[in-house]
């Protein structure tokens, strides 16, 4: 059987058999477990202390507690990539065994983050070199070793870029003559205009 | 620079247009083209001669005579010879060293090339559909060439756009 949720495709076995551990705690607590899952999907980190507490009276072992954050983060995420609406999204889980409270709360969870969700999923997909800031100087050049008089402004820049990893910050600096420098800026507005006209 | 004198003065301002060709970054004259006419320590001296009374014609905006006057072992012919391309070609040495001067100890952007494409889809999430700006600076320093490329999103570009107008405001004012 395929599943939406999971991009048109069958469900991963061991989604499917983990979805019965869900199906161990309150719907209340899984609420508040996905919460937190939701959380850290966010970028706002997991609190470990809360998942243990909210999983203490079902007597999770940690394995239980890393199965069902692990199958929340699949399930939320992996609808949030294929844009599955709740509906759809609480049907499915409870064609898998998820009973219904479970399920409604889940989809209520989902529903909620889901923009803040597929945004986040967009801001961190990959990219090459991502532009943090950028600092200029403008010099005016008096004179010089080659000509005595120059009398030409030049443009220094320093764009400070970075990769996905983090700590992976790249500085570069660059002078500029101001003929280079026009040009420069007119086709980035080109480029720009473009951009503004795709959406 | 009496070694000028060996060829005629229509061949001299072949020479010359050369010379400054070789200044401004493009191709120097040809040493077998002149091989006969010049061993190779006359044809380096005469090259070093050249070039320096060009540079400095130029770079110091010396006035006709002195020129002239630095010109004073060659006979007349060749010295107006040296001199027309001289006058030829003034505002493109004048770039040649505003080039070199920006050039003094630093990185500078010797050409940039960019691509705007459409993002469709990744591993996260199926429908991206982000637009997104590829960046590529060629950045010569020390005499080497450094690719540098990153990639834009909108707001990126936007505050990319936006410090680069505020530079161009003040370079306009200069002017």
């Amino acid at each position: 059987m395929r599943f939406r949720f999971c991009g048109d495709l069958d469900c991963p076995d061991w989604v499917l058999a983990e979805i019965s551990t869900l199906a161990k705690i309150s719907s209340v607590k899984m609420k508040l477990l996905c919460a937190q899952v939701l959380k850290d999907l966010l970028g706002e980190g997991l609190d470990y202390e809360k998942v243990a507490k909210l999983t203490a009276d079902a007597k999770f072992e940690s394995g239980d507690i890393k199965a069902s954050l692990a199958v929340l983060s699949f399930i939320l995420s992996s609808a949030a990539k294929h844009d599955v609406d709740s509906e759809s999204l609480s049907s499915e889980l409870q064609q898998l065994g998820l009973p219904k409270e479970h399920a409604t709360g889940l989809c209520k969870s989902y529903e909620d983050k889901h923009s803040a969700l597929q945004d986040r999923l967009r801001e961190t997909s990959l990219r090459l070199r991502r532009l943090d800031s950028v600092s200029w100087r403008v010099d005016y050049t008096l004179s010089s070793s080659e000509i005595r008089e120059v009398n030409e402004p030049l443009i220094h820049l320093k764009l400070q870029t970075h990769r996905a990893d983090p700590g992976s910050s790249d500085t570069t600096m660059v002078s500029i003559s101001p003929d280079k420098f026009r040009v420069l800026l007119t086709e980035l507005k080109q480029a720009q205009t473009m951009m503004n006209a795709l959406q | 620079m009496e070694a000028l004198g060996r060829i005629s003065p229509a061949d001299c301002v072949k020479l010359c247009h050369r010379v400054v060709d070789g200044l401004c970054g493009r191709e120097p004259p040809c040493r077998s083209d002149y091989s006969a006419t010049w061993s190779l320590e006359e044809w380096l001296q005469l090259l070093d001669l050249l070039t320096g009374l060009f540079r400095l014609a130029v770079g110091s905006d010396i006035p006709e005579e002195q020129v002239l006057a630095k010109l004073s072992d060659v006979d007349h012919s060749h010295a107006e010879a040296v001199l027309t391309v001289l006058k030829a070609r003034h505002e493109e040495i004048r770039r040649a060293l505003l080039d070199r001067t920006n050039g003094i100890s630093s990185a500078t952007l010797q050409d940039f090339d960019w691509q705007l494409k459409l993002a469709l889809s990744s591993d996260k999430i199926s429908s991206l559909n982000t637009p997104l700006l590829s960046l590529g600076l060629d950045v010569r320093e020390n005499g080497a060439l450094r690719p540098i490329t990153m990639e834009l999103s909108r707001e990126e570009l936007s505050t990319l756009i936006s410090s680069l107008e505020a530079a161009n405001k003040v370079v306009q004012q200069l002017k």
